[in-house]
């Protein structure tokens, strides 16, 4: 039990496929105990993860999920604001309006929620590592991505007023915009989709999730403690 | 809970503070000591520390799970944020009736 304890913990949003859950993977192999949550069941058995079913566009289901955190870990080390949607690229002439809604609930909402209520935990401890992870769209101003780049530039924006407010408790604010991951989202968005980002891309690759996780590792570690309010664009020179 | 009882919760968040120095030793608490707003003790950071662990104290003190919302409580004003202890002592007493 006094093992288990000082081992550190993470919570990451969106953990039922793709980045989410491969980085919930990732460090749950590297000795974090992850809690993970998606609105779906969890698809993901591994000693060392624990799941919720949580929409985080939802306040009152962070706010309990974030409980259970507090009641099952007692704190949490780094946070990782995964969660996010992914629909069809249409110009906004014809960008319906759930469409837009769904992004400003799930991206710029649950990023709220879920920082405001693990950032009461670090606040506590006076430590903690906030990692949200923003698009390449942003920088890139993709056409057929208004909504999900404006929502994604909020979270970059939110990022940084996060990382000067909690700056006097030790607690870092990072984003980072993963280059071209080929989840199944990413792969939902179609061949001509992923051809043309990966030609806007300077580095004109898919990333492997070792790199993406590298990339959190980077902002997660002891050592970057100086590192706050950055933003990482993997692939990107802009 | 009584106004006192939450009056102590709020009290003793103040200290938790004052210990840990993000609040100068000084005059004791009071029901018009002004949490926020001007002639503050505490700084922005101080004061969502002292909601943060009051938040804790009084979802601890009832056995639920209780979530402080400033524009909750009636005599705050968003726009012209000024809190003192007695208007939040009397919201934590509503908020732990509900």
């Amino acid at each position: 039990m006094g093992v288990d304890n000082d081992r550190p913990v993470m919570a990451i949003t969106g953990t039922s496929k793709g980045l989410g859950r491969a980085m919930a993977e990732y460090f749950v192999g590297k000795g974090y105990r992850v809690a993970g949550c998606s609105r779906g069941a969890s698809t993901l058995t591994m000693e060392g993860y624990s799941h919720s079913q949580v929409d985080v566009g939802d306040e009152r289901q962070v706010r309990t999920w974030v409980r259970q955190i507090r009641d099952e870990f007692e704190k949490v080390d780094v946070l990782i604001c995964n969660a996010g949607a992914v629909q069809s690229a249409l110009l906004m002439t014809v960008t319906p309006d759930d469409v837009l809604q769904t992004f400003l609930r799930t991206q710029v909402a649950g990023t709220f929620y879920v920082c405001r209520e693990i950032s009461k935990l670090m606040i506590a401890r006076k430590r903690g590592r906030i990692i949200t992870v923003s698009s390449l769209g942003v920088s890139l101003h993709l056409e057929g991505t208004s909504a999900y780049s404006a929502t994604k530039s909020a979270v970059i924006e939110m990022t940084k007023i996060l990382a000067k407010e909690l700056a006097p408790l030790g607690i870092t604010c990072n984003s980072f915009s993963p280059a071209l991951f080929m989840s199944d989202s990413a792969q939902a968005m179609g061949e001509d989709w992923s051809r043309r980002l990966l030609a806007m891309q300077t580095i004109k690759r898919t990333v492997s999730i070792e790199e993406v996780c590298h990339v959190v590792s980077f902002y997660a570690s002891p050592e970057s403690g100086s590192i706050t309010g950055q933003v990482i664009n993997m692939g990107l020179v802009c | 809970m009584t106004e006192k009882r939450a009056f102590e919760l709020i009290a003793a968040s103040l200290e938790k503070l004052r210990k840990s120095g993000m609040l100068s030793a000084g005059a004791a608490v009071k029901s018009d000591t002004i949490l926020l707003g001007i002639g503050s003790p505490l700084d922005s950071i101080g004061f969502v520390t002292f909601v943060t662990d009051l938040e804790e104290r009084v979802s601890t003190e009832t056995g639920r799970e209780l979530y402080l919302v400033l524009n909750e409580i009636n005599e705050f004003n968003i726009n012209q944020p000024n809190l003192k202890v007695e208007a939040l002592a009397r919201y934590v007493v509503t908020l732990s009736a509900r």
